[in-house]
């Protein structure tokens, strides 16, 4: 029984964190018209479906980067296994009721905000709260990048600006090249290879993420003692995970990708293009160095740069500055609810009362959000309306920053 | 704080790849769209009344390739790691291999 609940909780982080993302690789195209905004979800959602698909390589291992409730092989530590593995369980469950809590919340604000880091936050707070600081991978062990520090937060320093540079040096050099064009030309080449350029970034997008649900989801199976192989998913969480993602996807967070597509830069297709093949290029390149980092950062700093790169654009740095707000504190933000949501679950006796006493705590704070958003709503009809700011008189021209 | 050792050496790694393929790629199209107005002439280039050149067409459509070449590159690779493969570049031509 709270087996079902965390699995039902996994599937709900699974699908935030599509409708969450749909912005870091459709929000230019949305912007720039290169798609209609419903297209372009559901080109999106297919990608990352057959991308979650893809991604056959057992993913048992990633709650080891940052918590210490695995083995290394995989197998949950035998120490949290009595009592049917109620104890990994409701870390796993309190984890991540705080990963969509924050999720919500961020989407609420229209801050593109990291789906990784607001699970690992979630993992993390239920960690400490339920084994102490001691139970945090805090620094690795020094043989390679792992712990909190290694993969989550030296990442997302360095990533969106790696991500920034090329994007800027890619949309200085497509300026520079096709000045004098004409304007027809242009436009209608760019579309088309920011649509190629955004389809690359969303089947990254479902390998990269839904693997990170499924080592979930599989790992509270084997401490339930549902399933005994750890070098293997069972299909059907592969499935469950695989449509998660790709529903929430086209779902589409609109608030999320129009705080992406018009709140920060104003997008024109050649820096569409530029953005999202350094998103592309820049997510590709790590994963295959093994460098993890979170879509999210890569995709932001990537429209920033090709806002910084453009001759004379304008880059709405208030924004930025707010994104990045929303970044720092994301993660210990997703830890104080994961480790609220242990505590409250523990104070129950941790087991079945505890869990769903948990699972209602969620249903009840998203129904709120869902409500409070109704009042603003942002759509696939408005998601391209002009961006005003609240004090429009605050914009710094982009010539000062670059 | 070895582990900032370990994310610089990572870091440039993928800001080269980066470069390379997220910004030397999408400047290779750019160059296909110039080169595909030139070869059309007339009112697409900024000297209006330019004769067509088709050249610049040929020209244009190979750029286009080689760009489509990285970008279908860029998925075997997502693929073929997917399915527990890597791409390895060791014979300059990219060939698949087992992890």
């Amino acid at each position: 029984m709270i087996l079902v609940l965390v699995v039902v909780t996994a599937l709900g982080f699974d699908f935030t964190n599509g409708f969450h993302d749909t912005a870091n690789a459709m929000a230019t195209s949305i912007a720039t018209k290169a798609l209609r905004p419903k297209v372009a979800v559901a080109l999106s959602g297919i990608l990352n479906l057959v991308g979650a698909f893809l991604s056959v390589e057992v993913a048992l291992t990633v709650s080891n980067a940052v918590v210490k409730i695995q083995s290394s092989n995989g197998a949950p530590k035998p120490e949290l296994l009595a009592d049917g593995g109620s104890a990994l369980l409701l870390i796993v469950l309190a984890g991540l009721v705080g990963g969509i809590v924050w999720n919500l919340l961020t989407w609420l604000l229209g801050l593109p905000s990291s789906s990784s880091h607001a699970l690992f936050g979630g993992l993390i707070g239920a960690t400490i709260a339920g084994l102490g600081w001691a139970g945090v991978n805090w620094n690795g062990d020094g043989s390679k990048l792992d712990g909190v520090v290694g993969k989550v937060i030296l990442p997302a320093l360095l990533s969106p600006v790696i991500a920034g540079v090329v994007a800027a040096a890619g949309t200085w050099l497509i300026y520079r090249i096709t000045v004098g064009v004409a304007k027809r030309f242009t436009d209608n080449g760019f579309r088309w290879g920011q649509i190629g350029s955004a389809s690359l970034v969303s089947l990254a997008h479902g390998t990269n993420d839904a693997q990170k649900t499924m080592g979930v989801i599989t790992l509270a199976l084997i401490a339930a003692g549902d399933w005994t192989d750890t070098k293997s998913i069972p299909f059907w969480v592969k499935a469950a995970c695989a449509l998660a993602i790709a529903a929430g996807t086209y779902l589409g967070g609109w608030r999320i990708i129009r705080t992406l597509g018009k709140g920060l830069v104003e997008i024109a297709p050649p820096q569409g293009l530029a953005a999202e093949s350094a998103s592309a290029a820049v997510i590709l390149a790590s994963s295959h160095l093994g460098f993890a980092l979170s879509t999210t950062h890569v995709a932001t700093g990537s429209i920033l740069g090709s806002g910084v790169g453009k001759p004379g654009a304008q880059v709405r740095w208030r924004v930025a500055g707010r994104m990045i707000a929303a970044w720092l504190i994301t993660l210990p933000a997703a830890a104080v609810v994961g480790a609220v949501m242990w505590w409250i679950g523990n104070l129950l006796g941790g087991g079945l009362a505890g869990s769903i006493a948990v699972f209602v705590i969620l249903l009840a704070a998203a129904t709120y959000m869902f409500l409070r958003s109704r009042r603003t709503p942002v759509d696939h009809n408005n998601v391209n309306d002009e961006w005003e700011d609240a004090r429009p008189a605050e914009r710094e021209p982009a010539a000062v920053a670059s | 704080m070895h582990n900032l050792g370990f994310a610089l050496e990572g870091a440039w790694k993928v800001l080269a790849a980066g470069l390379i393929l997220g910004a030397g790629l999408p400047a290779l199209f750019a160059l296909g769209i110039r080169t595909l107005a030139w070869g059309d002439g007339g009112s697409a280039e900024a000297t209006a009344g330019a004769a067509p050149h088709a050249a610049g067409k040929i020209l244009g459509w190979l750029l286009f390739a080689i760009v489509l070449l990285g970008v279908v590159l860029g998925i075997t690779f997502i693929v073929a790691s997917g399915l527990g493969k890597a791409l390895s570049f060791e014979h300059v031509f990219p060939t698949i291999v087992d992890k």
